[in-house]
């Protein structure tokens, strides 16, 4: 691998930009990714820090079973995003639909829409889950580029 | 041996103190900023390199131009940001006299520290997104709200000195250090009017993220992003300079290695006073923003001149 491309992978893993996406949730989870930024999880020491717009956001952290209404939201700001970019499915609805699996009005499951990079259960996840998720993603992303 | 004065004027332009100097210093109080501020929060905060490893991620990530955007002005804008606000730098005394001082330069520097906030403007404008226009609105009505408190501010000193050179009012404040003091007023409209300046907290109105999303700035993604946060780094780096060479006498008559130390112990001070009010203060509202600047800190400015009018005369 070149120096370059060193530096470059350096960087992507020192600073995951988040993004923060509601695709149906009971708000368990998200108030969960809120507390994994809040002073004492401070995500800020491995350089995360929350983004409101997807063209500055580098990770989609996903929550919910995804409601149909909110399939074609969650593709148009997949795609909003700049390449590289990598999403966490944050809760047990995001991973598989958890209790609304089979509902008429979910997909079941981000990664039936987009795809998804590390997926994150719990009902709600633990915000300690969340930070071990970010960095196993970022471990995962190291590893592979080797 | 001697040196091309021409060479000595380039190395001082691209290295020091000019772009590079300006690149790693900027960077450098992003991170002090940030880590500050989550120490006074009471957490870990973001490692030295943080500033570093986001600003080469952005340069390495993929550009979105969004159609319905004004292509050119879209790519061009985050350039001129850094070029008026690296240019503004030159004027500056920083560990020695400025590159070029002249009467007048207090009036260029202000002029030139303008043109970002204007390229802010016309950012969020040729974006054409809902939210970009926006935030590009709250950036005019914020620059009309602090520019005019924050160009008093810094005309009572240079009334007080007599001139209109930046390194001649410096050597005033050397000569004169107890006159300093009166300046104190004047000294914290500046702070504040840099603080919406460069869109801080309490004034970050213009990108508030939980009301417009990115403010000017959402359309913007990788190289062009990087620019733009860039130039607001180096614009605090010239603001903070600024201040310290109109109120606290920048070099205070050293020069060489002493002189750029004193430059940056002082602006790091001032930048520690910018956390502290960052910290301290929660978003207002731009209403209450424009009444707060026109209300009490153009009042207070004002005061000010006319003290140092009066005090000029006392003095003869």
């Amino acid at each position: 691998m070149k120096i370059k491309d060193k530096i470059i992978l350096w960087s992507r893993l020192k600073s995951p930009w988040l993004l923060h996406f509601n695709g149906g949730a009971c708000n368990g989870c998200d108030i969960e990714i809120v507390d994994a930024l809040t002073p004492k999880y401070d995500l800020e020491r491995f350089g995360a820090v929350l983004k409101s717009t997807p063209r500055h956001a580098d990770i989609l952290v996903a929550s919910g079973p995804m409601t149909r209404q909110q399939v074609k939201r969650i593709k148009r700001i997949y795609e909003q995003m700049p390449e590289p970019k990598f999403v966490m499915a944050v809760g047990a609805c995001a991973c598989s639909g958890g209790v609304f699996d089979g509902c008429y009005s979910v997909v079941s499951g981000i990664d039936k829409v987009i795809p998804v990079s590390i997926y994150i259960p719990g009902c709600p996840v633990r915000p300690e889950a969340i930070l071990d998720g970010a960095v196993k993603l970022l471990g995962a992303l190291e590893a592979s580029s080797k | 041996m001697t040196i091309d004065p021409i060479l000595l004027a380039l190395i001082y332009i691209l290295i020091f103190p000019g772009f590079i100097f300006l690149t790693v210093y900027g960077l450098f109080l992003q991170w002090f900023d940030r880590k500050i501020s989550a120490v006074m929060q009471n957490r870990v905060g973001p490692p030295w390199y943080q500033a570093l490893a986001d600003i080469i991620k952005l340069l390495s990530k993929e550009v979105i131009i969004p159609d319905a955007c004004d292509t050119v002005m879209f790519k061009i804008l985050p350039y001129f940001a850094i070029a008026a606000v690296v240019t503004a730098a030159l004027l500056l005394p920083i560990w020695t006299d400025a590159l070029c001082s002249f009467q007048g330069d207090l009036v260029v520097v202000i002029y030139l520290l303008t043109i970002p906030t204007v390229t802010f403007f016309l950012a969020g404008w040729s974006s054409t997104s809902p939210y970009a226009t926006i935030g590009s609105m709250r950036v005019l009505t914020q620059l009309f709200a602090y520019e005019v408190p924050m160009m008093l501010s810094l005309i009572g000193p240079a009334i007080l000195a007599g001139t209109w050179n930046i390194s001649e009012i410096a050597g005033f404040f050397t000569a004169h250090k107890p006159y300093m003091l009166a300046q104190i007023p004047a000294f914290f409209v500046a702070l504040m009017a840099l603080q919406g300046k460069l869109e801080r907290v309490p004034f970050d109105i213009p990108h508030a993220k939980n009301e417009i999303v990115g403010g000017q700035f959402t359309e913007y993604s990788g190289r062009l992003l990087a620019f733009f946060y860039l130039a607001v780094d180096m614009e605090m780096v010239v603001g903070a300079g600024l201040i310290n060479a109109i109120f606290l006498g920048a070099t205070l008559g050293t020069a060489g290695i002493l002189g750029a130390v004193i430059f940056l112990a002082k602006t790091l001070a001032i930048v520690f006073l910018l956390t502290l009010t960052k910290v301290l203060m929660g978003r207002v509202r731009i209403d209450q923003m424009v009444r707060f600047c026109w209300q009490i800190l153009a009042p207070l400015s004002m005061a000010q001149i006319l003290f140092d009018i009066f005090l000029k005369f006392r003095l003869g």
